[in-house]
């Protein structure tokens, strides 16, 4: 090379390359995209046809007087509200000690920390709107179902979010508890819980968010709350109704998330 | 006590008064709570003695799920039912991904101008705040029935999360390399595949993938309202009081969810710490973690 020549001029570094391995990665997954694709029936025309649907005019104009009257919207609103509130409260009161039971650093005894592991992460597995649909089917129609569905996925929820905050909790004052001859409830009640308690109070406030978005949606599947107008109104094709309310569940989605985030910002 | 012994340690005085004032705010708020919880109780119409028994029906329906009927259900493509909804999480994610990376770049203060990125951004969290479900409710007037509107309507529902949070992290990446770029005389378009992309790619498809985690739970919930896979199985099982069979399925949905979890978690480690050891970040993190889980709007959540 006449690089060699001149000792300033160094030889570029040698570009990189691409693995085999990498490259067999890109091909399998783009793949296993196109076969998704054409599974699920993919097509390309619907992106044009979502803003041409011929049904979207008759989303408008919302009949407010409609939308706005007490029994129509408000009543199944409160209803959501109710839903969230408790199960939010509910779940979340159950979550601390159960929090506690799932974190190394508190934990009682080994088959608790386990047990409660399993379970927990078991529950989580199925998501919010199929408790909704399993527990309609056990215990009935309505608001109380999807109260206890919420109940349980905030619980599994929170215990997983609470926990990891234990698990980094500082462990030097529970071993001065300890030491003090302090048992062990009483022990992590004053020496850990004070340092976890902000964390957990936000974390309860994100939980009651998710609690609201779900709730919403709840009546889809016959547990209660504004979602059930939603779907009376879908299957009987009064989509102007429809957009009213899905406005209003905008706003106050938009509102609870302001709210909840400024709220942690001052707690965290 | 007796008056020969000298006390060798003297206890204080008296204890310090508690700050009553946060005891007074601790009342107050668990008032409001518990009122609250009262109020919202007395709104469900459910009296106390079906509090006491629902527990036992829950415990009722469990029991008569075991053992579960793979059989039937297996006879039922229930198996392929379970790849559906995978399908569909996979292709709306691949949908969300690509949609929102350019306007991601769109939306981003150190790249794209004032009259642009705005509207994008407001376009972010407007779609943030629908459900998916209505998303998909609504899409079905599009699409019809299947599979295809629950994979637009995750696709459509994902670009606002995975928009917002690429934006973040295109705002937060490193100025030098662009720079070094502009200063060698590269344009605008080699400034971004050479100076932004290696920085913001492994980051973003951390997000991507778990997105991808979070819409799988929500394919099998799209399910219930008939947009295809393994949720309409489920409504159907449930429907018809076919227990064991509901309790097959729900074993499949957890399998299905816990592997998902485990594969992504694995992958999004190895894409964001490298092939070296695993990093753990500690409780910075795991913070962190909790805001992207609410800003990706899961429900799920992975260690």
């Amino acid at each position: 090379m006449s690089g060699a020549a001149t000792p300033s001029a160094t030889a570029r570094p040698r570009k990189p390359r691409v693995q085999l391995r990498t490259h067999l990665l890109v091909v399998a997954l783009v793949a296993f995209t196109v076969f998704a694709a054409r599974e699920i029936g993919f097509q390309w025309r619907s992106f044009a046809e979502m803003w041409t649907n011929p049904l979207w005019h008759r989303f408008w104009p919302v009949p407010w007087d409609w939308v706005l009257n007490r029994r129509n919207v408000l009543d199944p609103l409160v209803e959501t509200f109710q839903i969230a509130i408790l199960s939010t409260v509910i779940g979340c009161a159950l979550a601390l000690p159960i929090g506690f039971a799932m974190s190394k650093l508190t934990t009682p005894n080994a088959p608790t920390f386990w047990l409660s592991r399993t379970v927990m992460s078991v529950l989580r597995a199925i998501p919010d709107l199929m408790w909704g649909k399993l527990l309609v089917t056990a215990i009935g129609i309505g608001a109380f179902a999807g109260a206890w569905a919420l109940t349980i996925f905030s619980l599994a929820v929170m215990v997983k979010l609470f926990s990891e905050t234990v698990d980094a909790a500082d462990p030097l004052p529970l071993e001065a508890a300890r030491a003090a001859g302090g048992r062990h409830t009483p022990a992590v009640r004053t020496a850990v819980l004070p340092e976890v308690f902000p964390a957990f109070v936000a974390y309860a406030l994100y939980v009651f968010e998710l609690n609201i978005r779900a709730s919403l949606v709840l009546g889809l599947v016959g547990a209660g709350g504004i979602g059930r107008v939603v779907e009376t109104q879908r299957s009987t094709f009064n989509f102007d109704r429809l957009l009213g309310i899905l406005i209003i569940m905008f706003v106050i989605v938009i509102c609870i998330e302001q709210v909840s985030v400024a709220v942690r910002k001052r707690l965290v | 006590m007796s008056a020969t012994t000298t006390p060798r340690f003297d206890p204080p005085a008296a204890r310090p008064a508690r700050p009553l004032a946060g005891r007074n705010w601790r009342l107050g708020i668990a008032t409001v709570l518990i009122v609250g919880a009262i109020w919202s109780f007395d709104g469900l119409d459910a009296s106390i003695r079906d509090v006491i028994e629902a527990p036992g029906k829950g415990w009722g329906i469990v029991k008569q799920m075991w053992p579960p009927d793979f059989a039937t259900v297996y006879r039922r493509g229930a198996v392929g039912k379970i790849f559906e909804s995978l399908y569909v999480a996979w292709i709306g994610t691949m949908i969300g991904s690509l949609l929102s990376f350019p306007l991601a770049f769109m939306a981003a203060t150190n790249v794209a101008p004032m009259g642009l990125r705005v509207p994008i951004r407001q376009l972010f969290n407007a779609i943030r705040a629908v459900p998916e479900l209505i998303v998909a409710m609504l899409l079905l007037t599009v699409t019809g029935l299947g599979p295809w509107a629950g994979a637009l309507a995750i696709g459509l529902h994902s670009v606002g999360t995975l928009g917002k949070l690429s934006t973040e992290v295109i705002e937060t990446s490193d100025e030098g390399p662009l720079e070094a770029i502009s200063a060698s005389g590269g344009r605008w378009i080699s400034k971004m595949r050479w100076g932004m992309l290696p920085q913001v790619l492994p980051t973003v498809i951390g997000y991507w993938l778990f997105r991808f985690e979070i819409n799988v739970r929500a394919s099998a919930v799209l399910g219930l309202i008939g947009a295809g896979g393994i949720g309409g199985e489920l409504v159907s099982q449930l429907n018809f009081r076919n227990f064991p069979e509901v309790g097959a399925v729900l074993l499949m949905v957890i399998t299905m969810v816990l592997v998902i979890d485990t594969i992504s978690g694995l992958a999004r480690r190895r894409i964001i710490a490298g092939s070296g050891r695993a990093v753990d970040g500690g409780d910075d993190e795991r913070s962190a973690n909790i805001e992207l889980i609410r800003d990706l709007g899961g429900t799920g959540l992975v260690g």
